[in-house]
């Protein structure tokens, strides 16, 4: 059984008047619980690939199935039933939200939309949101654009799993963070993985956080899979000449005692 | 080594919404002639805001304190300059600025009113300071003929985000070609020769073409690469890149890094290499230089800092790398669970 199967989806764009694949032909799977990670150098396709499971744009060919259900062709109820399942965190959580809005406006928002809470319970359902988050209860009054980077991302996570998803899209998630924050966001996804069973599409380009948290790896090069496997075994050992510049472009830290 | 830099004391706040918010706090480095130095540090420890002051980018109505000794090679006797930063006037609190300078030292530049008569430096077209960053709208400092290290000839730039400072407009091989022309005045002929053979050395390719391209023709490297020909272009004594390859991926950073190694060991240019990343830096670096809110808490050899650093801040950084011989967090979750 798998959250979300992906088979033979293709985009093209145009790029100086000539179409050309930005995803091509790219098939994969994710289980339970499962996190995969998509990696490769920057306009490989990645995003392309999380807006096109998101339905945030329609492919040129292809077929997804998120929860065994066809994705593509659903609509109306069943989309938005569906879509709650399904959630999204990207890199800059301040172009994500207003940020003006207050914290607990954020995370109100999915509650009603998807009538997860009655209006008398959602301040509740607010509270141990952030607290699942590890934020203080009392951040739900502060505007988006007073607080840190790191707080604007596990706000973002609570949204996320404010509907009790099956699978995360995480663009570039923690791509923008300081590295002591990063770590700690890194944490709190695996914990939320490992409590709720969530599978997360991982999106980096940085493989030293994939290695980090991810199960499996898939590379990608101008928008075809050049190889997948084992994230660990993958990373240590490339079969591809992309995954080879990926792995040999990472500054390596070289500790006497580490 | 002798210092190209010497930075003492040197303090700096910036004013939002009537509110100072110091930026940096007393900090004292020397900048040894030839070296590679590299500044770290997390965001909003003071990185930006020192390449800032030392290149005389601050924006107006920033308060500074403190001293900037430069000492180009070729002139005998140090030149020392208060940092610029073309404000309006500086506090009286301030008159510890040229203090440093013992008998011996050449006579300090104050910070006057005289040095904001509004003279904007040739450079000021190709410096359009667009907020990047967060920075708010930068000005050269009114450099005029004072002795402070001019921008172009004696320091020279790269910022994150090329765009800040390549002319969206303007053909990059003529954006070039304006500072070989501006500081070494070889004539258009000249200055155009010398645009070419930049491009060759930053190994854009066909440079014959790419001299008559506009900025959004090229990728994100290509335009970082064309924004350090420019840097360079008037032979300066030290280059600046600070977070010259934070939004390029992996592959396109790597390149970058090995290009700017090359240039500067080709040139004989001092680097000062400003990063949040200390294994980017260590790769790249002779010293290490850590900043942590405004203050330089620690600076040694590379290996120093990566072996036996002296802060436990340092050492936090340095665990919290995630490179590809670290242990998994997903094993540490697994077994703490
Ligand atoms: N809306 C669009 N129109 C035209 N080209 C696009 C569009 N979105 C993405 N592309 C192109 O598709 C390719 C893949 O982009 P993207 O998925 O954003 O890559 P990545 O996330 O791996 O950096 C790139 O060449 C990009 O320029
Ligand atoms: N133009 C500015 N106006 C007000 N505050 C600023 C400005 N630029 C930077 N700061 C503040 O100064 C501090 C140092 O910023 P900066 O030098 O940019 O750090 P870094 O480059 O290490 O991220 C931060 O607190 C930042 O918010
Ligand atoms: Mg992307
Ligand atoms: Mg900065």
């Amino acid at each position: 059984m798998s959250v979300l199967a992906v088979s033979n989806l293709t985009k093209r764009y145009h790029r100086g008047g000539k179409p050309f694949a930005a995803v091509d032909d790219v098939s994969f799977e994710i289980g339970p619980a499962e996190t995969l990670a998509l990696a490769g150098p920057s306009g490989s396709g990645k995003s392309t690939i999380a807006r096109l499971v998101l339905r945030l744009i329609e492919p040129d060919a292809g077929r997804i199935d998120f929860e065994d259900a066809d994705f593509l062709t659903m609509s109306g109820a069943a989309l938005r039933a569906r879509r709650a399942r399904l959630q999204m965190v990207f890199q800059d959580p301040l172009a994500a939200f207003n940020p003006r809005a207050t914290v607990a406006r954020v995370l109100n928002d999915p509650l009603r939309v998807h009538g997860i809470a009655p209006r008398a319970d959602r301040p509740r359902r607010i509270a141990a949101l952030l607290e699942r988050v590890g934020l203080d209860a009392g951040l739900a009054q502060r505007a988006i654009h007073e607080i840190s980077g790191g707080q604007r991302q596990r706000v973002a996570i609570a949204r996320a799993i404010a509907t009790r998803p099956s699978l995360i899209v995480l663009d570039e998630a923690v791509s923008a963070l300081d590295v002591s924050v990063r770590g700690q966001i890194l944490e709190l996804l695996l914990d939320l993985q490992r409590q709720e069973r969530i599978a997360y599409l991982f999106i980096s380009h940085d493989l030293g956080v994939i290695r980090a948290v991810a199960h499996r790896i898939f590379i990608l090069d101008a928008g075809r899979i050049a190889e997948s496997g084992d994230a660990r075994a993958v990373i240590a050992y490339p079969q591809s000449s992309v995954g080879k510049a990926l792995v040999a472009a990472m500054p390596k830290l070289v500790r006497d005692r580490p | 080594m002798t210092a190209l830099l010497s930075i003492r004391d040197l303090s700096v706040a910036y004013r939002r919404d009537g509110v100072e918010v110091p930026a940096l706090k007393g900090v004292s480095l020397d900048v040894l002639e030839g070296e590679r130095l590299a500044i770290i540090g997390e965001s909003g420890s003071g990185k930006s805001t020192l390449a800032l002051a030392l290149a005389g980018l601050l924006a107006m109505g920033t308060e500074i304190g403190g001293m900037i000794e430069w000492s180009a090679s070729q002139s005998q006797t140090p030149r020392s300059f208060a940092p610029l930063s073309g404000l309006p006037a500086i506090s009286p609190a301030r008159g510890e600025i040229g203090s440093f300078a013992d008998g011996s030292s050449p006579a300090t530049l104050e910070i006057s009113k005289s040095s904001d008569d509004g003279s904007i430096s040739p450079l000021a077209g190709e410096m359009p300071g667009r907020a990047e960053g967060g920075v708010p709208e930068r000005r050269p400092s009114a450099i005029g003929n004072t002795q402070a290290p001019l921008l172009g000839s004696d320091i020279g730039f790269v910022f994150q985000d090329p765009s800040s400072s390549l002319d969206p407009v303007m053909p990059i091989g003529k954006q070039i070609a304006e500072v070989a022309h501006t500081h070494l005045g070889p004539g258009w002929k000249g200055a155009y020769a010398k645009a070419k053979t930049l491009l060759e050395r930053v190994r854009l390719p066909n440079p014959d073409a790419t001299i008559h391209a506009y900025p959004h023709q090229l990728s994100g490297g290509q335009k970082q690469r064309v924004a350090i020909a420019a840097a360079i272009a008037a032979g300066p004594k030290l280059l600046i890149a600070d977070e010259a390859t934070s939004a390029l991926d992996t592959i396109v950073q790597a390149e970058i890094v090995a290009l700017i190694r090359r240039l500067v060991s080709e040139d004989g240019m001092t680097l000062i290499f400003i990063s949040h990343d200390i294994a980017l830096a260590a790769s790249l670096a002779d010293r290490i230089a850590v900043l942590r809110h405004g203050e330089l808490i620690e600076l040694g050899e590379t290996s120093q800092i990566v072996n036996a650093p002296q802060q436990a801040y340092t050492r936090a950084l340095l665990d919290a790398h995630l490179g590809l011989n670290a242990e998994p967090l997903l094993d540490r979750q697994d077994t703490s669970a």
